[in-house]
């Protein structure tokens, strides 16, 4: 089975991505629209390893964390065209945590912003899939990033950019992917105390409480909490994702928000886990950078992806093993006369 | 998965982790020194003094702003702080640092680190090849660039002893212990020659290009080419005395810097050599002011920008042409 050419693995739930259509709980095709994103999740997870350990780069704590959150945005809630990413009347979603972006890679390669095969050129040298985003050359990358906490700010001149146009028939929102690390910066509770003061209720902020920033836990090196309160205070409707690995919980709540438009900017709290789904990854801020070193580790993280969720979705077994092998360590390009010892982070 | 180990002290070459044993060493002796972090301990090689010293390593949090006016805070309290987060992240601070340290004249000593090319494949938002543009024009800033390790431990020890603020430019990747030989004596303000073979050329280096410019001397030398190589560590105040030496002496030079070729060491060269009319061509190794440095492996982004050791050559032979 070729892992970048197979059509079975994953398709989007709707044909027509440029329109949105609310499904709920007692709807057919619920569970179908379930199933897809968690397949979609997948699907990130084990693309992210894949291009990762070809990049010998990158950072899987967050890329996993926000699995199912991309896969909900990707599958279900952003109004979109792969085919014509700059859609003028298309929802914007931007990745403020932008070290994170295998996994937004992943995504957007598999809803058809660029080939699926191109993950594996992340990070070398020419290619268009930068360490970090680069908008200039990436389809469906809003906005160049990687220095943490400016883009809500970003976010939130963009919803007044849009409101202060006038309303206009699709009724464009901007959801905004922020770490629970990254609120430590400064800037984020600027763009927060804007969005509030402008009440701007075409803005949702998603923070990715997944509990680990780079070099330890949260809580004990700079706390947020409590968060809820502190967002309620910004003048931002606070909601609570229990469990931000449940994409039944995420679509139910994406429900809920397009009825909540009252003029209050909105924010979610995302409880995940960092790493979720490899068990070395885990709440365990080694794995905050750093890819695999070799290729054997990443195929055990790919058949572990698989044995916790591609199984149970009805992924093929040969999936992970054929991705796995897939994997080439990209070299580098030029020789280097003066032999310089620069480690993988 | 390597990072949260602390490296043996004689068995790493890279500048950041030995760093972290030489500010730890240093606090022994003045117990005011503390270290100041914005979650990159393991990056910056700040864990190892963490390790020694927990007590002393102050977290902020991703806050790197705050960081800044946070040192000033502490140092205002007689401490000496040094704040440490990658050198491309003072573009996040550099208003702090202007006004609430350098203007106010206060006791902080900032450390850069991953500066230029090496960042292991990070990319355009954490290479830092454009910061000394700014940095070399803050009044009373003192701004060092070390070459080795043991030039690196003396530089620290200089900040601690001397009242004031500092910037001081941390590579990630290995380098030589001592690059210009047994018993130097880094001292403030002050360029070395490191290389004299003659005066066919002179090459000005600062940090880490110090290492690639005397393999360059030593293939220019089998070419019968004798350069002279002269090492400015201390960026700001620079060494001018040595650069008209160097400048009465040769035909051409070439600098050699691990930042792009404005507003660093070239600017500084150029921007002396005019001032005293010293007409003299001189060649610039570094990367591109208008590129964004986009990510690759360090062989790439140092052939991209031709800042091997053999480009040094082919820039001084045809200089010389």
């Amino acid at each position: 089975m070729d892992p970048f050419k197979n059509k079975n693995l994953w398709e989007p739930y709707r044909k027509n991505r440029r329109q949105y259509k609310e499904i709920f709980n007692h709807q057919d095709g619920y569970k179908t629209l379930i199933e897809s994103t968690e397949r979609l999740a997948y699907l990130i997870r084990s693309y992210s390893v894949y291009s990762m350990t070809c990049a010998a780069l990158g950072h899987p704590g967050g890329s996993f964390s926000e699995a199912e959150l991309l896969a909900t945005m990707y599958n279900y809630v952003l109004r979109h065209d792969p085919a014509e990413p700059s859609w003028p009347m298309r929802d914007v979603f931007y990745l403020s945590k932008c070290h994170a972006c295998p996994g937004l890679y992943a995504a957007l390669a598999l809803a058809g912003y660029f080939p699926v095969e191109d993950l594996g050129r992340y990070g070398s040298w020419d290619s268009y899939l930068e360490s970090h985003p680069d908008s200039t050359t990436t389809p469906g990358i809003e906005i160049a990033g990687g220095s943490l906490g400016q883009i809500p700010g970003v976010a939130v001149g963009r919803a007044l950019g849009m409101r202060k146009r006038g309303p206009d028939h699709f009724d464009r929102m901007i959801y905004v992917l922020i770490g629970d690390g990254e609120c430590n910066e400064g800037s984020v509770w600027e763009a927060f105390m804007a969005a509030g003061h402008y009440q701007l209720d075409n803005i949702v902020f998603i923070i990715d409480n997944n509990k680990v920033q780079a070099k330890g836990f949260v809580n004990s090196d700079m706390s947020i909490e409590p968060l809820a309160d502190k967002l309620a205070a910004f003048k931002i409707t606070p909601w609570e994702v229990k469990n931000g690995h449940n994409v039944a919980e995420l679509v139910d709540l994406f429900n809920t928000l397009h009825t909540q438009r009252r003029g209050k900017p909105n924010a979610i709290i995302l409880n995940t886990i960092k790493g979720k789904n490899v068990a070395d990854c885990q709440l365990n801020p080694n794995w905050h950078t750093s890819a695999p070193r070799e290729t054997g580790m990443a195929q055990s993280w790919l058949k572990e992806l698989w044995d916790r969720d591609g199984k149970r979705l009805g992924i093929d077994e040969d999936f992970p093993v054929m991705l796995g092998k897939a994997i080439r360590v990209v070299p580098p390009l030029h020789d280097n006369p003066d032999e310089i010892v620069d480690r993988q982070a | 998965m390597a990072q949260f180990t602390i490296p043996g002290r004689d068995t790493t070459k890279e500048m950041r982790y030995q760093m972290g044993y030489a500010l730890a060493d240093l606090a022994k002796e003045y117990p005011d020194i503390v270290a100041v972090d914005a979650d990159l301990r393991t990056s910056s090689g700040l864990h190892i003094f963490g390790h020694f010293f927990p007590d002393k390593l102050i977290k902020v949090g991703i806050a790197e702003q705050n960081m800044i006016s946070v040192s000033a805070g502490l140092s205002q309290e007689g401490y000496i702080p040094f704040p440490c987060t990658f050198d491309a992240f003072s573009r996040r601070f550099l208003d702090q640092l202007y006004v609430s340290v350098a203007y106010s004249n206060l006791n902080v000593k900032v450390l850069g680190a991953y500066a230029g090319l090496f960042t292991g494949k990070a990319g355009a938002t954490h290479q830092s090849d454009k910061e000394l543009g700014i940095l070399l024009r803050i009044p009373g800033l003192n701004v060092l660039e070390p070459g080795s390790n043991e030039e690196m431990r003396q530089i620290l020890r200089c900040a601690v002893e001397t009242p004031g603020p500092f910037y001081i430019r941390i590579v990630r990747c290995e380098v030589e212990d001592n690059e210009v030989g047994e018993g130097y004596k880094f001292q403030p303000g002050k360029g070395v020659t490191v290389v004299d073979h003659g005066h066919d050329a002179g090459i000005v280096t600062t940090g880490f290009m110090i290492r690639t410019a005397k393999s360059a001397a030593e293939k220019l030398l089998k070419k019968g080419i004798k350069v002279r190589i002269d090492h400015h560590p201390s960026l700001k105040p620079f060494d001018r005395d040595l650069l008209y030496d160097m400048a009465s002496k040769v035909p051409v030079m070439v600098t050699a810097e691990n930042h792009c070729t404005s507003g660093g060491l070239f600017s500084l060269v150029a921007e002396n050599l005019a001032k005293e009319g010293r007409q003299k061509k001189v060649g610039a190794i570094g990367t591109d002011p208008e590129d964004f440095i986009h990510t690759g492996h360090v062989n790439d982004l140092l052939a991209h920008y031709k800042m091997t050791s053999d480009d040094i050559v082919n820039m001084v032979i045809s200089l010389l042409d």
